[in-house]
Parts: C-alpha cells; sequence; structure tokens
C-alpha cells in the first residue's frame, strides 16, 4: 500500500496520504521487526505465514495554503483538520512476496467559516510486495530491492467536489514503487524510494468545471498522474526505529487554485516534507509495536502546510504455528 | 561491487506462484525478470490512464433547420424600434464582377483548406448562436471569482475603468452573469432579425447556389446570405462580450474572426456578406451597450453609507439584519441590483412582484423554519448530497442562469431551429432569468433577512454561503423563471424543467443555504416574473 497514495485530492488530504505512504513502508519495517537475525527494513519482508495488523490514527492539520504559488491563510476555513483511522494488514505469502491493505475512514473540519465537514469511508488500497534482489555488502550489511505494485479504490460515492473538505479524489489509482534500502547490522538504517500513479478520471455531480484556464463540458475530470520519492535514514535495530526522512510529490500537471477559489480535484498539488519515525517495542508484549510518525510540510503548491501525526500498534500473528502465535 | 542477485531465481518462482495463486495469465516471457513487477504495473496502470482527455468544447449535433423562418424580419423586437433602425445599402448584383471576385476567393479558399480550417468549419456548423452562448458560459466562469481581502481585512473591488487590475474586472457573481447573458442574447437576437428582414429584402442567393465550384460544408440553412448570419453574430457577440467580459478580448477577437472566416470557406458567406453583416452585429451592438450604460447597473454596489443603512432599517423594523458570515466579513453583493433595468417588467412590476415578509427573525415560526434547516442539513442523504454539488453554480461556474442556458441547449438543437429561434430561445430565457434576477434581488436587499448559519451558527452548510440575504433563494427564483420560459418554449419538457427548477431550488435546503420559506417563495416569485416573457414571447410574430 505504501505506494498508491500520495494523492489526495485536497491540500489537507495530502498530508494524511503521505503518512499514509510512510505507514506503509513502516508497516513493512514492523513486520520484520521479529526477524532479529536477519537485516531489517523495507528489504525485510514479512515472512511466510505472518500476518501484521492493526490500527493507526493520523492528526493532520493546516492553517495556511498555497493558493497556486502564493502562501496564504483564509478566514472562510481557519484550520482544517483531517482525522483518519486506518486499519492495516500485512500478510506473508511467501517470504518474498507481501500483500497489503489500508481501510481508511476519514473526517474532517473546518475551524472557521461556516462550511460542514464531510466524514466517512475513504479509498481502501492492496498492494503486492515483492522482493527482487538483496545483496551483501561485506559481512555486516546488505543492499535489498523491492518493488510494489498498488491499487486503490473509493469506498463510498464520498464527493471530490468539496475541496478541501472532501475525504478524497474519488480517483481509482495504481502505482508502482521501487525502493532501495541499506541496513547495516548495527541498525545504520537508509532507504530511498520513489512511485509514480496513476489515477482514473473522476466524476463530479456537475456537468461543467473550471480548472487550468477553461471551462469543461463534461461532468468527467482528467487526473493528472503523480510521481513521488522520498529518501530517508536512521537507526533501527531490535524492533526498535528512529528514522528522519525527507519526500516530495509532484503532480504531473493539473491547474492551481484560483485566487480566492476552493482548491479543485485535478489541481497540480505538489509539496515537499521531513518526517521522523518511532518504532519501539512494548516491555513483555512480544510481537506488539508502538508507533508513531510525524511530519510537517515544508513547501508546496496547491496544499495545506500540514503537521501530521500518526500513531498506533501494530501486532504480528504467526499462522505457521497452527494459528496465533500467542 | 559484485552484484549477487541471489533471490532472482526465488523470486521469479514465488511470483509465477502468486500469479497462479491469483489465476492471472500472464505470458510466462513476462515473468523471465525480476523486474516483471514493474512490467506488471506499467500494463496495469496503462489501464488507469486511458481515456483522460475530456473534451473541453460542447458536443453538438449537426442539424439542417425545420424553417429557414423568412418571416423573422417582422417578429417584435425588444430595443430597437425595428428593423430599419440599421440601414443596410443593396449589395452588389451577382453578375458585378466584384462579387464574381469574392466566389472566386471562396473556390481558392476551399481548395486549399487546412486541417485547423476544417475543424473551425465543424465547430461553427453546430450553429453560432449555440457556440457564442457556450462561449459566454466559458467567460463568465472564467470571471466569476470574488476578490480576494487586503491585509487590513477590507476587499478590493474590480474596477471597469481599469479591468486587469488585482481583482480583474468583472467578477461575473450570479447577478452580473444574468444580466451579461441577458445583453449578449438580446444584441445578438435584434441583431439576426435585422439580417433576416434584409436577407429577405435582398435575396441574395448563397455562394454554394450561385457558384456550382463551391462546395456547402455546412449543412444549409435555407437562407439568403447577404447579410451574413455569422457575421452578424460575430460582430455583436464581440462587441457584447468585450463589454462586459474586457480582459478577454484577445479571445473573443479570435473567435469572431474564425467564425467569419468559417462561413466564407464553408461557401455559406461572401466577403460582402461578411462586411454587411459584421457592419449589423455592431451597429446593434452599439444600441445595446448604450443600454447597458444607463441601465442602472454602475451604481449596483452601493457604498458604506447604503450597507449601514441597510442594517438600520432592518434593526429598525425589529429584525435582526443579516450579516456577512465571510472572512473576513465582506460588503453586501450588489445591493442595488434590484434596481437595474428590467427586459420585460416595469419598476413598478418589480414592486407588484415583491414576495410578503419572511417570518420575522425572533418569531415563531422563523425557529420552526431554522429546525427544518438543521434537520435537514444534519440528516442529508448521498443523493442530496449530489443535489447540493450538482446545483452549487458557485465561484468559477456559469452560475445558476448558465445552467439553465445549459439545460436549454439539447431542446434548442433537438428542435431543429433556424438560427434566428435559436437566438430568440437564449434571448428569452435570459430576458426571464435577468428580471428574476433583478426581481430576487429587490426582495433580498428590502428584507435584509439573515441566513440560517447566521441566526443559527450551529448550523454548517455543505457548499459555499453566497455572501448577500436569504430571502427570496435566487436559485429558486432564477430556476422557476426559466423552468418557465423554457415550458412554454419546450411544452414537451416541461415537466423535466419543472422538476429541475424544484431540485434545484430543494438542493440550497439540504445544503444549509436556505429556509423553506426562501425556496417557496422564490419559486413562487420566479415563475411570476417569467410569465412576462412568456406574454411577451405568445405575441411576437414567432409563433
Amino acid at each position: 500500500m505504501g505506494s498508491g497514495f500520495k494523492i489526495v485530492p485536497d491540500p489537507k488530504l495530502s498530508v494524511s496520504s503521505l503518512k499514509l505512504v510512510l505507514l506503509a513502508v513502516m508497516l513493512t519495517a514492523a513486520s520484520s521487526s521479529e526477524l532479529h537475525g536477519q537485516t531489517t527494513e523495507d528489504g525485510i519482508m514479512l515472512s511466510k505465514l505472518k500476518y501484521c495488523t492493526g490500527v493507526f490514527y493520523t492528526y493532520d492539520k493546516w492553517d495556511h495554503y498555497w493558493e497556486g504559488p502564493l502562501y496564504r491563510s483564509n478566514g472562510n476555513i481557519g484550520a482544517i483538520t483531517t482525522r483518519t483511522i486506518s486499519y492495516i494488514g500485512n500478510y506473508g505469502l511467501t517470504d518474498h512476496i507481501n500483500l497489503l491493505i489500508t481501510v481508511p475512514h476519514v473526517s474532517t473540519s473546518a475551524s472557521q467559516g461556516v462550511l460542514h465537514g464531510q466524514s466517512g469511508w475513504q479509498d481502501s488500497s492492496f498492494a503486492v510486495k515483492a522482493k527482487l534482489a538483496s545483496v551483501p555488502i561485506g559481512r555486516m550489511g546488505a543492499l535489498r530491492a523491492i518493488a510494489v505494485v498498488s491499487g486503490s479504490i473509493p469506498m463510498t460515492k464520498y464527493t471530490p467536489d468539496d475541496a478541501p473538505l472532501s475525504l478524497g479524489t474519488q480517483s481509482k489509482q495504481i502505482s508502482g514503487r521501487g525502493t532501495l534500502n541499506y541496513l547495516r547490522r548495527n541498525g545504520v538504517y537508509l532507504n530511498g524510494s520513489s512511485a509514480y500513479t496513476w489515477r482514473g478520471n473522476v466524476q463530479l455531480d456537475r456537468p461543467s468545471y473550471y480548472t487550468n484556464g477553461q471551462l469543461y463540458f463534461s461532468d468527467e475530470v482528467a487526473m493528472p498522474n503523480v510521481f513521488d520519492y522520498s529518501v530517508g535514514g536512521g537507526y533501527r535495530k531490535n524492533d526498535t526505529t528512529l528514522v528522519v526522512s525527507y519526500s516530495q510529490h509532484q503532480t504531473r500537471g493539473g491547474g492551481d487554485i484560483r485566487p480566492q477559489d476552493a482548491p479543485f480535484v485535478s489541481n497540480r498539488m505538489n509539496d515537499s516534507k521531513i518526517g521522523g519515525t518511532i518504532t519501539i517495542p512494548l516491555p513483555r508484549v512480544h510481537d506488539l509495536q508502538y508507533w508513531v510518525i510525524l511530519n510537517h510540510t515544508l513547501n508546496g503548491r496547491n496544499v495545506g502546510e500540514s503537521n501530521t501525526i500518526t500513531t498506533g500498534m501494530l501486532y504480528t500473528f504467526d499462522f505457521r504455528r497452527n494459528g496465533s502465535k500467542r | 561491487m559484485t552484484t549477487t542477485m541471489i533471490p532472482k531465481k526465488k523470486t521469479k518462482r514465488t511470483i509465477l506462484k502468486l500469479l497462479r495463486l491469483l489465476k492471472l495469465r500472464t505470458p510466462l516471457s513476462l515473468l523471465k525478470r525480476p523486474e516483471m513487477s514493474a512490467l506488471l504495473g506499467l500494463a496495469l496502470v496503462a489501464l488507469a490512464g486511458c481515456g483522460k482527455t475530456i473534451r473541453s468544447t460542447e458536443t453538438l449535433t449537426l442539424y439542417s433547420a425545420v424553417s429557414a423562418d423568412a418571416k423573422a424580419g417582422t417578429w417584435s423586437m425588444i430595443v430597437l424600434t425595428g428593423p430599419t433602425q440599421v440601414a443596410l445599402a443593396a449589395p452588389a448584383l451577382a453578375s458585378d464582377p466584384g462579387y464574381q471576385a469574392e466566389l472566386v476567393a471562396i473556390e481558392s479558399a476551399q481548395a486549399a483548406i487546412t486541417p485547423d480550417q476544417q475543424a473551425a468549419v465543424q465547430y461553427w456548423a453546430a450553429g453560432g448562436a449555440l457556440r457564442w452562448n457556450e462561449e459566454l458560459r466559458q467567460l463568465v466562469a472564467r470571471q466569476d471569482l470574488p476578490p480576494s481581502p487586503n491585509a487590513d481585512g477590507s476587499y478590493p473591488a474590480p474596477n471597469a475603468a481599469n479591468p486587469f487590475a488585482n481583482p480583474q474586472f468583472p467578477f461575473s457573481n450570479p447577478p452580473y452573469a444574468a444580466r451579461a447573458y441577458s445583453y449578449v442574447s438580446v444584441a445578438q437576437y435584434e441583431a439576426l432579425k435585422v439580417a433576416w428582414y434584409y436577407k429577405y429584402q435582398y435575396n441574395r442567393a448563397a455562394p454554394f447556389k450561385s457558384d456550382s465550384k463551391i462546395k456547402a460544408l455546412m449543412p444549409d440553412n435555407q437562407v439568403p446570405s447577404f447579410p451574413s448570419e455569422d457575421a452578424v453574430e460575430a460582430g455583436v457577440n464581440a462587441v457584447m462580450l468585450k463589454l462586459l467580459f474586457p480582459t478577454n478580448a484577445t479571445e473573443i477577437d479570435a473567435l469572431a474572426a474564425q467564425q467569419q472566416q468559417a462561413a466564407m470557406i464553408a461557401g455559406r458567406a461572401t466577403a460582402s456578406d461578411i462586411a454587411a453583416g459584421l457592419s449589423i452585429g455592431q451597429a446593434v451592438a452599439a444600441i445595446l451597450s448604450a443600454r447597458a450604460a444607463t441601465d442602472g447597473f454602475k451604481a449596483a454596489s452601493g457604498n458604506s453609507a447604503i450597507w449601514s443603512q441597510l442594517a438600520a432599517t432592518a434593526t429598525a423594523k425589529g429584525e435582526v439584519p443579516w450579516i456577512s458570515q465571510d472572512g473576513p466579513p465582506r460588503p453586501p453583493m450588489l445591493p442595488l441590483f434590484g434596481a437595474v433595468k428590467t427586459w420585460m417588467m416595469q419598476p413598478s412590476d418589480i414592486i407588484n412582484e415583491r414576495p410578503a415578509p419572511p417570518p420575522g427573525t425572533h418569531s415563531l415560526a422563523m425557529s420552526g423554519e431554522l429546525g427544518e434547516v438543521r434537520n435537514a442539513v444534519n440528516n442529508i442523504s448521498s443523493d442530496q448530497l449530489a443535489t447540493v454539488y450538482k446545483w452549487a453554480d458557485g465561484v468559477s461556474t456559469p452560475t445558476p442562469p448558465g445552467h439553465w442556458d445549459f439545460i436549454a441547449v439539447p431542446y434548442i438543437t433537438g428542435a431543429l431551429m433556424s438560427e434566428v429561434r435559436v437566438a430568440r430561445t437564449f434571448a428569452l430565457l435570459n430576458m426571464a432569468l435577468h428580471d428574476a434576477g433583478v426581481a430576487c434581488w429587490d426582495a433580498k436587499y428590502l428584507y435584509f433577512n439573515p441566513r440560517p448559519s447566521q441566526l443559527d451558527p450551529s448550523i454548517k452548510t455543505w457548499t459555499g454561503l453566497p455572501n448577500f440575504p436569504a430571502y427570496v433563494s435566487g436559485h429558486s427564483d432564477f430556476s422557476a423563471a426559466a423552468a418557465d420560459v423554457l415550458g412554454y418554449l419546450f411544452p414537451s419538457g416541461a415537466s423535466y424543467f419543472d422538476s429541475q427548477a424544484k431540485e434545484a431550488a430543494m438542493s440550497r435546503l439540504y445544503g444549509g443555504i436556505h429556509y423553506p420559506s426562501d425556496i417557496s417563495a422564490g419559486l413562487t416569485q420566479g415563475k411570476r416574473v417569467g410569465e412576462y416573457t412568456v406574454r411577451f414571447a405568445r405575441t411576437d410574430g414567432a409563433n
């Protein structure tokens, strides 16, 4: 799942999706946590017949945003808050192929003005993650390559036409991701990942819409695709993680938010963010991990300057031993 | 560095296993490399990526009119005193060498036609009045942007004398748009009636009829070619649109030039047909421009003294006055638009058609209405929410009047109307929409009634809240007037128009924008206003 997501309809959502992505990445990491003996992190897969699952809560907020290139606030919305509760699962089909799922429920609200928030099930995503290669580097480390193909699909008919309060874009998406990472036994960890996401057209409830310099006489909106990448590094050992990362999303087309107008579903939404991830193994409860992920938007275009915190716990079941491990 | 791809084989095996599991039939060759995941991704992706191109122009079917409406030169005028208010000298005879040279020029142009020119001919062949209405909706949506606030919380105002400054002139909000649609449509209709008068006075055959070497590249509209109706439209629309949307002059001029050239290349008009049409279009546009300059619109924004007085008047009546809920608070939208000149109504008619006052802001009836709004907003269904967004018609849209022009389009094309009758349809529809806007604005600022979200801040709206008083609902007023006129013109669609009007009106209750009484009074007023136009249409000579 990590892959598909960078794309979000509204400024405020971009954050939540981003964190979902990170989340997915970490998820993978989490699953590998029990494999202390080997190398870890993204390169490491959840091993066969294990299921790593949990619920994450994400709180995302911004009160400034970029209207095209213009950095501003807006008295009609104040701060936009997005709360997401996601069910997450990662199943080890084999040691080299993992299946991942995310099911998010999203609620939005504005602190000023009269606009009603939206709430509901957003887009579920499914991913197949495959480890392509693992190359030992010296005795103490390894470089791993992974590919992820993922797709996401709206679970409900929520409107994409109420940005920045819409739950999402209502676009079906397919994404291809490649990840390279290096982990040393002493915990040194480096990761680089990049994805391209194809987004299907979106249908509005109205017969025309204005974007990118013209009125389209159609209810169908072409969604530009999205490119993203992230680089990160830090420490990761014995179920404990402390990683910082930098990421960028680039929408490959789309118009700017017009002056004093609301965002539009196909806007060119770009951002760069810094983030951090902490995982802590819970004392005495084997296979249960506590997660905290933080993100801050450094710069953007047609997105909110959001700060995001995601937190949750993941537990790993092992079906090789005739059911749950514990 | 030696890159030993140790897991390659194993990966391939597992992927194959996975694919078998998923019952996917993928060519084995695809799986021979570990990068297959990427390839598979690309393939899936190609599926998702297809069909991305969205046509930006309206899809219109070409048709031949069932009647040329040869008598349209006698149909009632609206602003002009009669067709001869604009003079047009007789054209040269067919035998005239100058005219013969014009025909030869068309032959040459047809022989050298470019793909772009063919596309332009196809575009305009669907009907100039329809295409210009499409452009008008385009311009309204483009200019439908409220000014951004200044740092001190005040708002700059668009300035017609300096249209390119920030904020651009105009802000084509619903009243501005209603007036614009009506001026352009009426000017075009008047100009085409003048053109029809001269067409049948001079009876010059179309080029493709008088010269067998000229092909008809557009449907034969069966009308004499002098003056060219296409050039009339180009002339009248270019002047009116540049008056109303001055920052778009380049685009407007290019369209006008393209329409004239398309008419010529299509074998429909010669250079002298076009020159005559252009002169008529421009002359009629000048008459309508003069009317626009003095119709009261320039004063419609009011000033801070007027804004304060509106609140003071409501307070003196014991009512809670409307306040802007924009952040920061914005001056009310066009408070004196209710005094702008109408097409089919006298100022006394506007007063006569005023709705009775809304429930008092402190009354039991009003708290009941607030309860209804709360209930509608908090228990909205997904269908109702879709209706809210269908009819939002807020910022960056053609506005509710434009939405009704859009609704009329398939009925117009389906009726196989002559060009002058298409223009009549748009003129009647948009006169009623403008008059409804004026009547509605008169009531809004007479009563200065607060929005539901002002009286009860717990009420949140599902779409943007307009920055003007609630009573009566503009959506309801516009829609009922439009449905009334369209129902008269297209009786087979009357119940559909009516259902659309009610849906548009109710969308404002679902959205938390309006009380039930705003909607019922707006629908009633709109229908009554629409009848003024229908009464004119019954006796205008076109039936």
